[in-house]
């Protein structure tokens, strides 16, 4: 087990068994938001928050399409078994302790978004070594870099006032989604020889 | 190291020196981890001191809480930590942010502490700390934490430190980018930008206390450590030279020296604060002077105290 990626090739790159797996992961939650997304984007923008949702839709897109190009994809019989796995867990799921269905439905939607931006630090997970201009590493430092401007939608929306009577709902929900991300993130990495430090 | 449960949050520590006798708490600063400790670890236990380092609530590899934490949070962190030492006298430390929590201790739970040595700190945000810290937090949530890290190292150490790692800056910062995540430091940012001054309370600190400041400290510059001179009775205000905000890590060995002279001399019944300006020495060992009486501290010139 490492902390790290690898061992890298000649040229700096990362297995292709371990970007066809992280490639996977990444875009199956970053799909399953920008799909959450799409749903609930009205065709006409009537309120300023939309403004940043719909932002948010493509930049999760940019995302997925980036990890189609940038990967050196090959073949790996788990993924369809995990994908099934992965999937489940970015279902929507009802917030406990609030009433309003719809809005526990956007709360737990921001959770995972804030999890998926958050706890996911792709790029410290390359090693000193990585070739600097490799598509797969530059990738990786994109959505880690990106993330942290995405999740501010998400911090805006779950710290707002309208949010404060129900904080402690709130908080758990996110707790919930933080370790349900990072339980699935850590399986992702042991299966491909690396631990997180 | 060594982890300890505080609610359902884990805190990383170490502890080490003798079993018994006085003992440092050492709080960090913002993208600090208790490694960085390393040097005061080694200086003051070969004084016969115990050392105890931690990471924040929320750095580090202690528990990151994902939205809400605050102040509050890391005083209380300080309780249960310091209670592992407190069979001996406890002297506490912090530079920064952790500089601010260390004062808070001290308002709060003043009794259960020796001494106190705030570095690099405040105990309000000025107009200009205020804009500073918003600026900071504006470019970590742009940037990332590389890009804070880009802001603060000019910011916080001297040229003399930085040129020699001009060229492995990256790998200076990467063990702090590594084991700091965004949104972590995004709400302990957050925590420190939205507080009650504390000003108000630093009279009802009792303990023997050392202020530290660098000379050159561009983010929290001397009229800010002068407040808590002014009010914390038993305090001495000591300016380090050449320093700069991030002096525990530049002159990490001058530091340990007059953290260790500090309490020796307040176990000896020595120290004598009576709200004094003193310069400390350029080197370990060296004389702690006083300040020239008839000229203003808080310039940057020499210009003469005004006559009354």
């Amino acid at each position: 087990m490492s902390e790290f990626l690898g061992p890298l090739d000649a040229a700096g790159r990362v297995p292709a068994r371990q970007q066809t797996r992280i490639a996977s992961f990444l875009m199956s939650g970053h799909g399953a938001l920008a799909r959450q997304l799409a749903i609930a984007m009205p065709p006409h923008l009537r309120f300023g928050w939309q403004t940043e949702m719909h932002a948010q839709l493509y930049r999760e897109t940019e995302v997925v399409s980036l990890l189609v190009h940038a990967t050196s994809w090959v073949p790996d019989l788990e993924i369809p078994l995990l994908c099934l796995a992965w999937e489940a867990a970015w279902l929507p799921k009802p917030v406990a302790d609030i009433k309003d269905r719809d809005q526990g439905l956007l709360i737990d939607t921001a959770a995972l978004g804030h999890a998926l931006h958050a706890a996911i630090r792709p790029a410290a997970l390359l090693p000193l070594e990585a070739a600097a201009e490799d598509p797969f590493v530059l990738a990786l430092r994109r959505i880690e870099f990106e993330s942290s401007r995405m999740m501010q939608a998400q911090i805006q929306f779950l710290k707002s006032p309208q949010l404060l009577d129900v904080r402690d709902a709130v908080n758990a929900a996110v707790e919930r989604r933080h370790a349900e991300v990072r339980r699935l993130w850590t399986a992702l990495l042991e299966s491909i020889g690396v631990t997180e430090g | 190291m060594a982890f300890l449960s505080f609610g359902s949050h884990t805190i990383r520590y170490d502890l080490s020196g003798p079993q018994k006798g006085p003992s440092y708490v050492l709080v960090n600063g913002l993208t600090q981890y208790s490694e960085l400790w390393g040097v005061y670890r080694e200086a003051l236990t070969a004084r016969n001191f115990r050392v105890l380092t931690f990471d924040l609530l929320g750095q580090g590899e202690s528990d990151k809480p994902t939205l809400f934490i605050n102040q509050d949070d890391h005083v209380a962190v300080l309780r249960p930590l310091i209670e592992l030492v407190s069979d001996g006298p406890v002297f506490l430390a912090g530079i920064s942010f952790g500089g601010l929590i260390a004062l808070r201790y001290a308002i709060e739970q003043g009794d259960t502490l020796a001494g106190l040595v705030p570095m690099s700190t405040f105990a309000e945000l000025s107009p200009q700390l205020l804009l500073i810290g918003n600026a900071l937090r504006t470019g970590l949530i742009l940037g990332g934490t590389s890009y804070l890290q880009d802001l603060l190292l000019p910011m916080n150490l001297s040229d003399s430190w930085l040129a020699p790692l001009m060229d492995k800056l990256d790998s200076v910062k990467r063990q702090g980018w590594l084991v700091n995540d965004v949104y972590a430091l995004q709400n302990l940012m957050e925590s420190f930008l939205d507080f009650n001054p504390l000003t108000p309370h630093l009279g009802s600190i009792r303990v023997p206390t050392m202020i530290l400041n660098g000379e050159f400290d561009f983010l929290t510059p001397r009229a800010l450590h002068d407040a808590l001179r002014a009010r914390i009775p038993d305090s001495a205000l000591i300016i380090v030279p050449r320093a700069y905000h991030a002096f525990t890590l530049e002159k990490a060995a001058l530091t340990a020296d007059l953290l260790a002279r500090f309490a020796t001399d307040v176990l000896a019944g020595q120290w004598s604060g009576g709200g004094a300006v003193r310069v400390a020495p350029e080197e370990p060992g060296g004389d702690i002077l006083p300040f020239p009486a008839d000229f203003d501290h808080l310039r940057a010139i020499p210009v003469r105290k005004p006559t009354t």
